[in-house]
């Protein structure tokens, strides 16, 4: 079949998808698209430049600024909304341009890689996440490497702070290394290059192999994951030829609020050990709410719970719903935390009627269903 | 009231899958029996302690757990520890390390020999809840299982679980292996987080008195939501 007349089917599948089944209708066209045309991706990104982002956390708001940044250079497409596996890239790169930015999922990155010839690819970190689908984070570095010592086109960019991301990034003879200083890794004790026990001298490595973040290419200061996210978007920007644009890096967290029944709820993405580390660290009220899912974008192995110190709720009235509320609040109980448990999020909600703010920590699909709700 | 050690063995390497948990849960629930109990955390540059009540090895992934067997080679505390009736908890990874042999990076290894199984690579890798009924407990079990391995137990270890849904040792008949004090399993969770009576067992062992039931709500309340919904 040729692929214009796969596209045209493709497009036609998913406005029906759009107009019966009410979907958004980013995943069925490309989904299809690769039914019908297995190589699209190689056709669509043939002639434009394609730049690809990827990593564990930070991921579609990454993306968000990038696609920013590089819409200052020609007419741009994006993936804005998530959609991050093969098939939603394969959606977005129907629509003509000359730059497409690009989230993907870790284990779909391999593809997107071999299939795209991408300009640049921005790596930005990889930690514990959906254990049951990515198992251990090595074998995603494993994956990572085979597949960015193939792509001797592009220059990939990334935080070799994180030992995973520098063993990527040293398959490559094309590679900017960032570090921010340094910070420490809770996955990495062993190298991932060559097996023995890592080395770390406070928030640095340096294995015997070689493996170290101390001679990266670009040394910057130590920042919140939303400031380094923004800063290696603009180095990427700065290799296409973009001028510097200032983020704001509040922008690339994941969070908004909205208002409850006169309570302003200020709500967070917490999906893995490392974002509700990050995510707690900013909790600043008394009042909070936390849910969490297991559904397979939320990973559906929740053991992860144990990984991290809720510490920073002593003392808080604590709320939590979502269908795994029960292992989160046992977790809890075990660290000295009492938590109420609600059946839904309307009932945490009312729970603390009365007052001004609450600060409310989400897991995958409950924030999106915030979002949208 | 008693005291007790709990060693947490190479957290930073044998810790994948929130492991670490089960010291945790070890030590709330022995306040409950009057117990005081210490979490001593051994990194792998470090030695054992030789007066450690019980045990504690996690899951890993393939050169993960070939520095732990490493580690734990250095000398024999762990089977000194055993001879004396310590308890051992090995999960996962760590179930495979205190077999006689296992398989990491393609390769056959040797374990440290304390539990008779050795294990294979299998066919595919097993990923999902498990349930199951320990023979030991005569209870009702609840974990995660996510490995590659099958285990085939030799004739001086016992299964740990018959299991009703998963794939335990790989037959999706059994899981883990128990020899006197020594128990090793596939299943994480952590797995005393999800079955508080199995951690009153381990407590039981390690100090060899019989502890009246403890009033726990949330983690009764938990334990029971969990079977209910694993199926």
């Amino acid at each position: 079949m040729r692929l214009k007349l796969a596209i045209a089917l493709s497009r036609f599948a998913g406005l029906l998808s759009r107009k019966i089944l009410g979907k958004s209708g980013e995943t069925i066209p490309g989904r299809i698209l690769l039914i019908l045309y297995p190589k699209a991706l190689v056709a669509l990104a043939k002639e434009r430049n394609i730049i690809l982002v990827s990593g564990t956390n930070g991921k579609t708001s990454t993306t968000k600024a990038l696609a920013k940044i590089v819409s200052t250079l020609g007419t741009t497409v994006s993936n804005s909304t998530g959609s991050n596996l093969d098939r939603g890239a394969a959606t977005t790169l129907m629509t003509k341009s000359e730059y497409a930015v690009l989230e993907v999922d870790e284990l779909h990155l391999i593809r997107l890689i071999a299939e795209t010839n991408p300009k640049v690819a921005l790596l930005l970190n990889l930690t514990r996440d959906q254990l049951h689908r990515m198992h251990e984070v090595k074998r995603v570095a494993d994956r990572w490497h085979v597949a960015v010592a193939g792509a001797t086109e592009t220059l990939f960019v990334g935080d070799v702070d994180d030992p995973f991301i520098n063993y990527a990034l040293s398959a490559s003879d094309n590679s900017i290394c960032v570090s921010f200083g340094g910070r420490k890794h809770s996955d990495a004790a062993v190298c991932p290059s060559c097996g023995i026990y890592l080395k770390w001298n406070k928030n640095n490595y340096k294995c015997a192999c070689g493996l170290t973040n101390t001679d990266a290419d670009i040394n910057l200061e130590p920042v919140s994951a939303a400031a380094r996210n923004a800063q290696l978007a603009n180095i990427v920007g700065k290799e296409l030829g973009a001028k510097v644009l200032k983020i704001d890096p509040t922008d690339l967290e994941r969070s908004f609020t909205k208002s409850y029944s006169g309570i302003n709820a200020k709500i967070r993405l917490t999906k893995n050990p490392a974002s509700w580390t990050e995510a707690l660290s900013g909790v600043t009220g008394e009042d909070v709410i936390l849910i969490l899912n297991a559904r397979q974008v939320d990973g559906i192995d929740t053991s992860w719970l144990w990984d991290v110190s809720f510490d920073k709720l002593h003392g808080k009235r604590v709320v939590v719903c979502g269908e795994r509320a029960l292992d989160l609040a046992y977790r809890l109980h075990v660290q000295g935390i009492e938590s109420t448990v609600t059946g839904n999020f309307s009932d945490a909600i009312a729970k603390f009627s009365g007052a001004n703010s609450v600060e409310v920590l989400a897991a995958y699909t409950a924030f999106h269903s915030l979002v949208t709700g | 009231m008693s005291q007790i050690r709990i060693v947490r063995i190479h957290n930073e390497l044998l810790g994948t899958y929130g492991d670490q948990g089960n010291a945790d849960v070890l030590v709330f629930r022995a306040k409950f029996h009057g117990i005081t109990a210490s979490i001593i955390d051994v990194s792998y540059n470090d030695l054992l302690p030789t007066n450690g009540d019980i045990y504690l090895l996690g899951g890993a992934e393939d050169a993960a757990q070939i520095l732990s067997l490493e580690a734990l080679r250095r000398d024999d505390t762990l089977q000194g520890a055993i001879e004396r009736g310590a308890v051992v908890l090995a999960v996962c990874a760590g179930f495979q390390i205190i077999g006689n042999s296992f398989w990491a990076n393609g390769q056959e290894v040797g374990g440290l020999g304390l539990l008779d199984v050795n294990s294979v690579p299998g066919n595919k890798r097993f990923v999902g809840d498990v349930k199951s009924k320990s023979t030991v407990l005569g209870l009702e079990l609840t974990g995660f299982e996510n490995h590659a391995g099958k285990t085939i137990l030799g004739p001086n270890a016992k299964p740990f679980a018959k299991v009703s849904i998963g794939h335990g040792n790989g037959d999706g008949k059994y899981d883990g292996a128990v020899d006197g004090n020594v128990f090793g399993t596939y299943m994480h969770g952590p797995i005393l987080a999800r079955n508080p009576e199995f951690a009153d067992l381990l407590l039981t062992r390690a100090t060899g008195r019989k502890y009246s039931q403890i009033s726990d709500p949330l983690a009764t309340q938990y334990a029971t939501w969990r079977r209910k919904v694993t199926k």
